[in-house]
Formats: structure tokens, sequence, C-alpha cells
């Protein structure tokens, strides 16, 4: 499925393209988190935010690679399940939906190893 | 320089179980007599520990409620993950609420009558009063977290996960008896068996009322939980609660949850049991372990509290493998210097 306004392959374009231009010598960008997405609109304010950031880090000379890895910003994210029938020609006979909750590891699963962190993160739910 | 007392249960095995994270269980009056508030306690406690770390400070003067609506003495004040001495700013420290009293609150969440009845004037203690994850009343910090208001903790890197109902740890705060084993099928019912409450510590906002059960899943309830390791109160502690309400007027199934274990006591003591607030899914996950309609309305002879305290092992049915033994054989006191 695709769905109009689709921008994710515009962005993974745009961050390894930040790690290849923005320093002296291109660096290899490991994407981390979306996997699991086939269709997204990502925000555009952020996607120019994290693009200089990596740029930022590309140009320190002692480093070889820029890692970008996407976690939950709230680490517990609600769900929908849609159960589905679907009959011998493809009918959909019955949907039964769910609410599935999942929480996941928070950010300083990442972050335990360094401590020149620089936070640029809105407070949660907020723009800007 | 000050210090802080604690009791700790190591991450690792204990009694055969896996502990997924160091335990803590931290005394409120000793954080308030070293000057403390519970933050900067669970920040000292957290510093200590590399490994990842359940903290919960337990004032024994106030009350909470269990899942099934018994009102006990000792409750969760705050909690806290920590990982690499390090808590969370935004998801690893929670504070409890103070339910303000109210006789309107009382009429809507009867179970409560036990306040006014068992406990008057004592701090009511319930859920969080604030928290940034939008379901789970969790605490987050790394490898760490310590959810459902401090008393389910697992671990992000191994997710193993351990529950720790309320008065098992109010007696390892105590220095009392604790069972040690496998949750199994018949606990992982009873947990189901909720009341409904606007603060509570697990499900808040009234989300079912007395008589459902949470889980809704048939014969899937059983197993929801019955893997897990346990650390519970002694069968005999919650033989004391449940009396203590049953004493009180409450009624299962219409003021207090039909688990297994208030079934059991309530049976025994022929008080009268709510048949009709039962919905059928209630009674269809209790059946799955035993507890059918047709054992529940036996009729059998009357016996004493002292009798049910007495042979509190063999009448309160649940968990897998347990045994029971001083906390004190678990758990080791320390003192975190600050």
């Amino acid at each position: 499925m695709r769905l109009l306004h689709t921008k994710l392959p515009e962005f993974k374009r745009k961050m390894y393209a930040a790690a290849e231009n923005g320093g002296n010598m291109p660096k290899p960008l490991i994407l981390e988190g979306l996997e699991n997405l086939k269709t997204a609109k990502m925000q555009s304010l952020r996607t120019g935010r994290i693009e200089v950031a990596i740029e930022e880090l590309a140009k320190i000379d002692d480093v070889k690679e820029i890692q970008l890895l996407i976690r939950p910003r709230v680490p517990e994210t609600e769900h929908t399940a849609i159960i589905k029938a679907i009959d011998k020609d493809g009918k959909t006979e019955k949907i039964i939906l769910e609410t599935l909750t999942i929480l996941h590891g928070p950010e300083d699963l990442e972050t335990f190893d360094c401590d020149n962190i620089d936070d640029r993160r809105a407070p949660i739910g907020r723009q800007g | 320089m000050g210090k802080l007392r604690y009791k700790l249960i190591r991450e690792g095995i204990t009694e055969g179980q896996i502990m997924p994270l160091n335990l803590v269980f931290v005394d409120f009056n000793d954080v308030i007599e070293a000057g403390l508030n519970c933050r900067n306690a669970a920040e000292i406690i957290g510093a200590q520990f590399s490994d990842p770390t359940a903290i919960n400070i337990i004032d024994l003067d106030a009350v909470t409620t269990t899942s099934d609506g018994l009102m006990t003495e000792g409750a969760i004040v705050a909690m806290a993950a920590s990982d690499h001495e390090k808590i969370n700013p935004e998801f690893g420290y929670l504070e409890m609420m103070e339910v303000p009293y109210s006789k309107k609150r009382i009429e809507e969440e009867p179970h409560l009558k036990q306040w006014d009845i068992v406990y008057p004037g004592k701090r009511l203690i319930m859920g969080p009063k604030k928290k940034n994850l939008p379901i789970h009343c969790a605490a987050m910090t790394g490898r760490a977290c310590n959810n459902n208001s401090g008393t389910e903790v697992w671990s992000i890197a191994t997710m193993e996960e351990l529950l720790m109902p309320i008065l098992g740890q109010i007696e390892i705060v105590k220095g009392g008896d604790v069972m040690i084993g496998k949750t199994g099928e018949v606990i992982s019912v009873g947990i189901g068996m909720v009341v409904g409450e606007e603060f509570a510590r697990i499900i808040p906002g009234r989300a079912f009322h007395c008589g459902q059960t949470a889980h809704k899943s048939g014969d899937k309830a059983k197993n929801l939980k019955s893997h897990i390791p346990i650390i519970a109160a002694g069968k005999k502690t919650l033989a004391k609660y449940v009396i203590q309400a049953l004493k009180a007027g409450m009624v299962p199934g219409r003021h207090i949850g039909p688990s297994p274990a208030v079934l059991s006591v309530a049976k025994l003591m022929n008080s009268p049991i709510d048949m009709d607030n039962i919905e059928q899914s209630a009674f269809d996950e209790l059946a799955s372990v035993g507890f059918t309609k047709e054992w529940i309305m036996e009729k059998v002879e009357k016996v004493s509290e002292e009798f049910i305290l007495e042979n509190a092992d063999n009448i309160i049915p649940g968990g897998d493998g347990c045994k029971t033994l001083s906390s004190d054989d678990i758990s080791e006191e320390r003192f975190a210097v600050y």
C-alpha cells in the first residue's frame, strides 16, 4: 500500500546524503528503527534538523560512522489490533478491533555509553 | 554525610526464581528521618547500582487497596527505575496520589468503606499523581521497568518479569514472611477480579466495576501470568486481610473482587457472595481454574477466623511450587551513603 504524500523514502535519502556529504569524507550511515514502516509522512521541521545534526557529526574528523536510531519518544505506544476474518472469496466477513499498548526501551538504552549528549528534543507532545 | 537504609533483593536467581532486576524496598519513615524527599532518596539509591534496579518507597502508616479491593496497611508512595546509576528524568520516577477523603467517593467506590471502618484517618495512597506514559503506571530507565505502580518489574534487556503484589512488599519492609515461586493459574485469574477505582494503582479511571474481569479472555486468563515468578505475602497475611474486609461488611462480587482467595475465605466464613453481580465472563475464568458456580455455592460448615489463619496455607489457593520463608532470608539490609 502506498499513500499519497509518502515522504519516507525521501527522508531516508536525505539522511544518507547528509552523512555522505556533510564532512570532508563520506561517512557510512546506519539507520535503524524504521524497518516496520511501509509508508509514512515524516515531520519536515525535524527532518531538516536531523539532517543538520548528521552533517554536524559527519564533520568531526575522527568519526568513522554515523548511527541514526529512531525510537519512540514516549516508550509506550498505543496501537489498534484489527482482527479480520476473510472468506474463501477474499471477502471480509467480520472484523474485531482491539487495543494493544506496547512498551519499548527508553532512549537511555542507547545513550549510557556517552556523557557528551546534546539534547535538542522538544518536550513530550510539543513542537519547537 | 548521611546514610539511608534500604532492603535489597539482588538481580539473579533467588530460591530458584529469576529476579530480573535489583529490587529495592525503602521505608518512607527512613526517608523522612534522613531529611530527604522521595525523589532524592530514589536518586541516592539508584546511584549505588550500575545494574538495572527497581526502587519502591513504602509508607507503613498509609493504606492502599489490592486489585481485588482489600484495604491494606502499607502503601507505595513513590517508585523508580534506575540503570547505570541514573534515573530517566522523564520516565524513571513516579509519585503516588494521596486520595482526598470524601463520602461521595466511598459511595461510588464502595470497597472504600473499609477506610472508614478499619482505617479511619489514615492516608490512602493509590496510583501515580502524574505520568508521561499514556496507559501503564510504569517507571522506566534503560534496562529497568517498574510497572503497575510498583507491583510488577521486568528487564527490558532480557524481558524476564516478576510479580510483586503489594502485601509481599510490605512484609519485606517489616521483615515478615513472603511466598516465592511461580504465579500459577489461580493467581493469574485472581489478578483480573478487580474493583473500579478512579485513581487505581493498575487500571485507573474506573475502567471496570466489581464483578467484572479485567482480563475478559476466557480460559486464556489462567495462562497470562502463570509462568512468571512471584514474591507475595505469606498466605496467613493475605487471609488476615480477607477476613478483615469480610468482617467490615464487604461482599465478594459487590464490594470486593471475587478472586479465588477471597471466595475461599468467604465460603468458609459463610459470608454472603453477590452471585448476581458477577458477570458470566468472570465466572468463566474462575471455572477455568476450578472455582465453578457449584463450588462457590456449596454449603460448608462455618469455621473460625483462627482456624482460617492457622490453616491459611491450605485454604488460600494460588502459587505454583511456592515456598514461604522469612523475607530476611532473601533480602539484605543495606545503607546508601551520600
